[in-house]
């Protein structure tokens, strides 16, 4: 009789427990969701509180801000309901109706399943509110009007769809998910109309954004720029391999998403990317000083002057201190975009996984005229890149004259 | 290694042309081949500064540079100087008087150890040389002292003191406008 009661007793607090644990595993899931899909890169600013907002976002359209999405009732999005929530990310309506940009990308977002948009919105809602307003957004007419999105959004809300699944395996449709819609990496790796939306048909074949090259994340772009299946992984988890390392918007990626994410994640991703069964990389055979064409023979010694130091005259590197150029994924780009870019720009210091650094490579800007640069992006290329087209003084100027992005 | 024929103004003087490898690095050509070796070798990666020279532009404006990690041939046809061109010599060559910076580093006691002071020594004169052309305001003077000096790593901990030698000098000098 003693043990009924108590057993009576005790089954309202098992079904507390069990129901606090459940809760607890939907935040945690939450929180892995968040982080796959990089919320908090957008949604923060550089030592301030996450989720808290006011990331601007530079567009050819103007400034938008990432917003507030801690609870704060009244400037984030504590009154946002599951359902609400849900509304927001994948149909980019807010609350009240109004539209939300495709710089929050709904447009990949639209396939998120409900149950992920769910444990999103229970961790967020665990967070402590931080009131903080959001920056107002900064667009250009007719782009202010946030109604014309209702226009933007009948051509181009649902546009990305995915490649059918049949026959393929579990990590393949894992890391479908992961890229495409969780990890929204077509937003940056795919070229964009002039109404700013992602052309479908070009998907993932490269972007520019902010005056970078988002490179090409196709299958065969991959193989003939080095990648691996095993490579791949290994730069989503640590953010370096013999490919090189991350650097400009895809460093906050790693530093703030895919380092945190399972092996069986990257593998599955890289999977995806490179196909069940990868082509096979290309390798390249540096080419020989006597095989260089005379521009790229005058910029071997700028190379030797400005470059080698770091990177070594062989190009091989040193470790900890400066990535490898032979072998390095930018040098095989085939526009000198990216390269000219790094070399004029610099790349602040980097902080990899475990104890992995790179140390800060200044910008040489003001070391190399026109003719210079142009004479050592032929070394680099034709050197380590498998290149054997110049780039011309005309790419150089114009590449050159485009204002800073940012 | 191919070699290429070089030559610079150093220190005012014309050296070269010697014929020297294609990727030697200007610190090893003023070790092996000057025998100048008061720059100093130390991460041999460009982060602790102790190795800079100073490059005078065309323009009339210097820079300092990192020799460790910049070839020698980058250097070639131009104007440099180093910690052995700051002093003023009598006629035998020897020391007669050490120029304003050097004077209040020892003044200061800037320096324990001294192997990162001829960068430091540089880099004052790199920021002398900038606020002589275009003085700088109080409020921002702090500011400039930092942006010259502050990429230097001394092991001794003499921050400081660098600091305060730096500031006198700037400020004797007359190159600090109220405001």
């Amino acid at each position: 009789m003693r043990g009924l009661f108590l057993a009576a007793l005790l089954l309202p607090l098992a079904a507390q427990a069990a129901e606090q644990s459940s809760d607890k595993t939907l935040i945690e899931r939450g929180k892995y969701l968040a982080r796959a899909a990089d919320c908090v890169a957008c949604h923060s600013i550089e030592g301030g509180a996450e989720y808290a907002g006011g990331l601007p976002l530079v567009s050819p359209f103007g400034t938008i801000y990432g917003t507030n999405i801690t609870p704060d009732k009244e400037h984030g999005i504590g009154h946002y309901s599951a359902e609400e929530f849900y509304r927001a990310v994948t149909q980019g309506e807010r609350r009240d109706g109004g539209k939300l940009y495709p710089a929050m990308p709904y447009t990949s977002y639209h396939l998120l399943k409900r149950e992920d948009s769910d444990a999103i919105y229970a961790y967020l809602m665990s967070l402590d509110p931080i009131a903080k307003p959001s920056p107002k957004t900064d667009l250009a007419f007719p782009f202010n009007v946030r109604f014309g999105m209702t226009f933007w959004n009948m051509l181009y809300k649902n546009r990305v769809q995915l490649e059918p699944a049949d026959g393929k395996g579990e990590e393949w449709q894992r890391g479908q998910y992961l890229v495409e819609v969780l990890g929204h990496c077509g937003e940056c790796h795919t070229p964009r109309n002039a109404l700013g939306a992602l052309q479908q048909d070009l998907r993932m074949s490269g972007g520019v954004i902010l005056g970078y090259e988002a490179p090409s994340l196709l299958a065969k772009d991959l193989a003939e720029r080095g990648w691996t299946t095993d490579d791949l992984a290994t730069f989503l988890k640590h953010g370096i391999s013999d490919q090189g390392s991350v650097f400009n918007e895809m460093y906050p990626v790693l530093h703030h998403s895919t380092q945190y994410l399972p092996l069986d994640d990257h593998r599955a991703m890289a999977t995806y990317l490179l196909g069940e069964q990868p082509p096979a990389p290309r390798s390249i055979k540096a080419v020989a000083e006597s095989e260089l064409g005379e521009s790229a023979a005058r910029g071997r010694q700028d190379y030797l002057n400005l470059c080698a130091g770091c990177h070594e005259a062989a190009g091989k590197g040193v470790p900890h201190v400066a990535v490898a150029m032979d072998g390095n994924t930018t040098l095989r780009l085939a526009d000198s975009r990216n390269l000219l870019r790094v070399i004029d720009d610099g790349i602040r210091e980097q902080q990899f996984t475990g104890f992995e650094r790179m140390q800060p490579m200044p910008g040489f800007r003001d070391k190399l005229d026109d003719g210079q640069m142009r004479d050592l992006l032929n070394y680099l290329r034709q050197t380590w890149g498998g290149l054997e087209t110049e780039v011309t003084p005309e790419r150089v100027a114009e590449l050159r004259g485009e204002a800073p992005s940012h | 290694m191919a070699k290429r024929a070089l030559s610079m103004n150093l220190n005012g003087q014309v050296v070269g042309p010697f014929t020297v490898d294609d990727d030697l690095m200007m610190i090893e050509f003023l070790h092996e081949y000057l025998n100048l070796t008061g720059s100093r070798l130390g991460c041999g990666q460009g982060i602790c500064h102790a190795c800079v020279a100073i490059l005078d532009k065309p323009d009339g404006t210097s820079e300092e540079i990192r020799t460790c990690i910049t070839g020698a041939h980058f250097f070639d046809g131009k104007k440099v100087r180093t910690i052995e061109g700051h002093a003023k010599r009598d006629a035998k060559g020897e020391v007669s008087e050490l120029n304003p910076i050097q004077q209040k580093f020892i003044d200061q006691f800037a320096f324990q150890c001294s192997y990162c002071t001829p960068g430091y020594v540089n880099a004052a004169t790199v920021l002398v040389e900038k606020l002589q052309r275009q003085p700088v305001k109080r409020s921002e003077l702090e500011g400039e002292i930092e942006n010259a000096l502050g990429n230097h790593i001394c092991r001794c901990t003499g921050y400081v003191r660098y600091y305060n030698a730096a500031r006198e000098v700037v400020e004797g000098l007359g190159l600090v406008k109220e405001g």
